[in-house]
């Protein structure tokens, strides 16, 4: 937590009532004092009128954060909600992670901000206790108020002045989760009055003073560059100002977005393009690739026993390919960003999941120092791991600084947006299990071929642990087999690559649990009885550096098949499929997925999930976290980028298709209690919806599908 | 050039710009009105959805000389502070994630309302299913239109 000292060197004098940009000091209501603002730490600040102005650490891109992360100050602070405003944090000193992804922001900031509300209310009831000559301990706190004996009442804006004086605590008493009151209620998103009426702000509605719009024209093949062009054609077009080279192309700046867009395509129809090293990279030559790999050399995730012996001396060896295509993420709200260069330093507008990152890359390619570098965090039309890429961002301000003058807000359009994605990459799985005479599991092989999502990132560094990162999902197999070799092969990419909702992890648990599925109907057993047997009745078991509870594994398997009805007769042409996993190691989940597939028209009825993910903050927001992943997963079954030429084929929601409503299953979700620590829950439900569909396409049809996406010729 | 002369949310606008230019960024980009949303530019997504002379209207398909003379209602302009039914009903299910498709979604289910009060799941899947929305909200906006379409109650 921040030391006084560090938090008046950051802020500059507490007395001005001027912190980090935000107009603290009010005017008092009838009764209140003026006086000055109580602001402890980074987090909060209670105003003399006694409103709360809570920072939130991390990006809004609809898993709720702005509604949960303050309410966790909000609940150990003892405040009203309904005196509550906030502001979003900026990358600097104070705050050096804002990046969010990775299902992460409420367990990484759950004891941080839990601490600062706690550390808070012990300063205003000091302060209260103090005036009123009483103990500490004979106070509460209820709603922005601190009660004392005889009937005595203070407003936190009252005691602001008194209580900044105070030391901060060292270690603030934290509630028990039974105490509670705004926790674990389904309070209503924050933001949901803008976005009803039109007045939520993203990233492009930013409208700065004397601001100007800009499209890119970019090579379509990744690495390619403009040769040669003819920028009057551009600038020919009404509305048009200019034509610059920026790194990744050519920037039309005009005074609308449709100006900008109409300029571009003049300039288009003159470029001549140097396309690069990678004009020949396509679809069918990288899985060829791919397949090579698989039978070459690979990276250890995880060795137990001697899987290869095993494999070779088992009664039943099984085997079996599967594929995952590349995929694109179409946040709705497509890339783009407003950059504003000024003499002293730069300033930025984007919905963006990586703050941080993206202001030192942005300073970093205009010769800037990240602190002379300010970054707005607007809400985000979508994340899904896209808005982690800096590229947009980058690009925006290279545009702004090649073009001078005020603000640029570069637009790309939903085409800009497919072709130059961070894709998901591909990635081809060769699995193996060896069952002995009794159909038990005695050797599991899982290798994994494609590209590596964390060194495109770092612009091709490798990260140490690699294989274990891209293998993710995989390593962690939760059964207990005791010949285990779960490797990865890296195979370049040269489009760029990025994390796309739940990683490695989706393709990684499709393979795996689809073909535990085959392991089990080859050993003539069910697939939810087979799980059960080879989960075990183990507690903890050590998997890397993390325990994983089996325990807690399995009560999510029981509880979606029980509820699922697991067993019980269907209607012919239904089937019922599961799968479960326990994501990162941290959330268990498992789901059964009821379908029908009829004249090559697979169905999705149903969903049914149960969730383990330790104590919940909001119950509603938790399953709408299960009914998006849901659909995300649903959806990554019927679509997928190629590649023809060096260009991605996909261009729109023609081309790319995604899940609609009349295509949405019912989605039922059952939550596990627990006193655990809040785990995730964002990702957690992607990767068990795949396996679970295609188990029960097999279930319904006798088709195994081992390729995506799914097509009705696979299906007929 | 001549001026386009549009009707935007009861007021009479007149706008400077290329017969060509789609109505969604004269909203956005000349009119300054950003609660309509650009998701895909060819009238596939449904973020863009405005109300031309009462019919839900795919306003990125729509041009400045073919929304000369009409009315158009946005997403700013659908009610008084929010009091619509549907806005209201969109509240009470807590319906938006990111919230950006909402918008569209908001003008094409109030649209649908006004033609058909107590709409069907069918009548929903039809105008809904050409709305694309990426977080899941799709169960919670047939809650909604049906919360609505009952006044308000569940």
């Amino acid at each position: 937590m921040t030391s006084r000292r560090d938090f008046l060197k950051v802020t500059g004098a507490a007395g001005a009532g001027l912190v980090l940009g935000l107009r603290l000091e009010a005017k008092p209501r009838p009764g209140e004092t003026t006086g000055r603002p109580f602001h402890p730490n980074a987090y909060l600040a209670i105003r003399p009128d006694g409103m709360a102005v809570l920072t939130v650490p991390k990006s809004e891109m609809g898993q709720g954060v702005r509604t949960s992360l303050p309410l966790v100050i909000a609940e150990e602070l003892d405040l009203d909600w309904s005196r509550v405003e906030l502001t979003q944090a900026m990358p600097g000193p104070e705050f050096r992670h804002l990046g969010t992804g990775g299902s992460t922001s409420v367990s990484t900031t759950w004891t941080t901000l839990r601490n600062a509300g706690a550390a808070a209310r012990e300063m205003l009831v000091g302060a209260a206790a103090k005036a009123w000559g009483v103990p500490p301990g004979q106070c509460r706190t209820e709603k922005g108020f601190v009660l004392g004996p005889g009937g005595r009442k203070s407003g936190y804006g009252e005691l602001a002045e008194a209580a900044a004086k105070l030391p901060l605590p060292k270690a603030p008493k934290l509630k028990a989760p039974s105490e509670f009151r705004l926790l674990g209620r389904p309070t209503r998103r924050v933001d949901g009055a803008k976005i009803v009426t039109g007045k939520a702000m993203y990233g492009l509605d930013v409208r700065r003073p004397g601001q100007r719009f800009a499209a890119v024209l970019r090579c379509p093949v990744a690495g390619g560059t403009p040769k040669a062009w003819d920028a009057g054609k551009a600038q020919a077009v009404r509305g048009v100002k200019a034509v610059v080279q920026v790194p990744s192309g050519l920037a039309v700046i005009a005074e609308s977005t449709w100006a900008a867009f109409k300029g571009r395509d003049a300039l288009a129809a003159t470029v001549t393009w140097d396309e690069g090293p990678n004009r020949d990279f396509n679809s069918k030559g990288h899985e060829d690739r791919m397949r090579t790999a698989l039978g070459g050399p690979a990276e250890a995730a995880r060795t137990t026993g001697a899987a290869a012996p095993a494999l070779a001396a088992s009664a039943r060896l099984v085997e079996a390919e599967y594929a995952f295509p590349f995929q694109a993420h179409t946040t709705m709200e497509p890339m783009n960003a407003t950059a504003h260069i000024r003499p002293d330093g730069a300033e930025l507008w984007m919905g963006t999941q990586g703050p941080n990152a993206a202001q030192e890359r942005a300073a970093a390619a205009v010769g800037l120092k990240p602190g002379a570098v300010a970054v707005n965090v607007t809400l985000l039309g979508g994340g899904f791991g896209r808005r982690s890429g800096t590229d947009f961002s980058t690009e925006a301000t290279e545009v702004a600084k090649a073009a001078g003058g005020g603000p640029i807000q570069v637009v790309w359009s939903r085409e800009d947006d497919l072709h130059h994605d961070q894709f998901h990459p591909a990635t081809l799985h060769r699995l193996k299990a060896g069952l002995d005479g009794q159909g038990g599991l005695a050797a599991w092989s899982h290798r994994i071929a494609g590209g590596a999502v964390l060194r495109s990132w770092l612009g091709g560094k490798k990260a140490p642990g690699q294989a274990e990162t891209e293998a993710n999902g995989a390593w962690d197999i939760p059964y207990d087999i005791p010949a285990l070799d779960i490797s990865y092969a890296e195979v370049e990419v040269p489009v760029a690559l990025g994390w796309w909702r739940a990683i490695e992890i989706v393709p990684n648990v499709f393979a795996r649990e689809c073909f535990l599925d085959e392991v089990a109907h080859a050993a003539g057993k069910d697939p939810l009885a087979y799980r059960l047997e080879l989960l075990g009745k183990r507690g903890k078991v050590k998997m890397g550096e993390e325990d994983v509870d089996i325990g807690r594994l399995r009560r999510v398997l029981e509880l979606a098949a029980a509820k699922a009805g697991w067993g019980q007769p269907l209607p012919k042409g239904r089937g019922l499929g599961l799968a479960c996993h326990a994501y990162d190691r941290r959330t268990y989940l498992a789901a059964v997925a009821e379908v029908s597939v009829a004249k090559g028209q697979l169905r999705v009825h149903r969903v049914v999930a149960a969730v383990d993910c330790g104590i919940v903050l909001n119950p509603d927001h938790l399953v709408g976290q299960v009914e998006g992943g849901v659909a995300w997963g649903v959806s990554a079954l019927f679509s997928q980028v190629t590649f023809e030429k060096g260009r991605a084929v996909q261009d729109n929601f023609d081309t790319f298709p995604v899940l609609r409503l009349p295509e949405m299953p019912q989605v039922e979700v059952h939550t596990v209690a627990s006193g655990e620590a809040p785990s995730g829950m964002g990702e957690p439900p992607v990767p068990v919806t795949l396996p679970a569909v295609l188990n029960a396409v097999f279930a319904a049809t006798g088709k195994r599908l081992r390729r995506l996406p799914v097509t009705s010729a696979d299906l007929a | 050039m001549p001026a386009f002369q549009i009707t935007v949310n009861g007021r009479r606008r007149s706008v400077d710009v290329d017969a060509d230019t789609p109505l969604l960024w004269v909203l956005r980009d000349t009119l300054g009105l950003t609660g309509t949303k650009f998701g895909c530019g060819r009238g596939i997504c449904g973020a863009c959805t405005v109300h031309q002379d009462g019919k839900a209207v795919r306003s990125c398909q729509v041009s400045a000389k073919e929304a000369a003379g009409s009315a158009i209602v946005t997403i700013e302009g659908l009610s008084k502070e929010g009091s619509h039914p549907v806005q209201r009903a969109w509240l009470e299910e807590d319906v938006a994630q990111c919230g950006y498709c909402q918008p569209g979604m908001i003008m094409t289910a109030s649209a649908l309302l006004a033609a058909h009060p107590r709409p069907t799941d069918g009548q929903i899947d039809e105008v809904i299913g050409d709305h694309i929305c990426r977080c899941g909200s799709y169960p919670r906006i047939r809650k909604a239109i049906h919360r609505a379409a009952n006044g308000g109650a569940k």
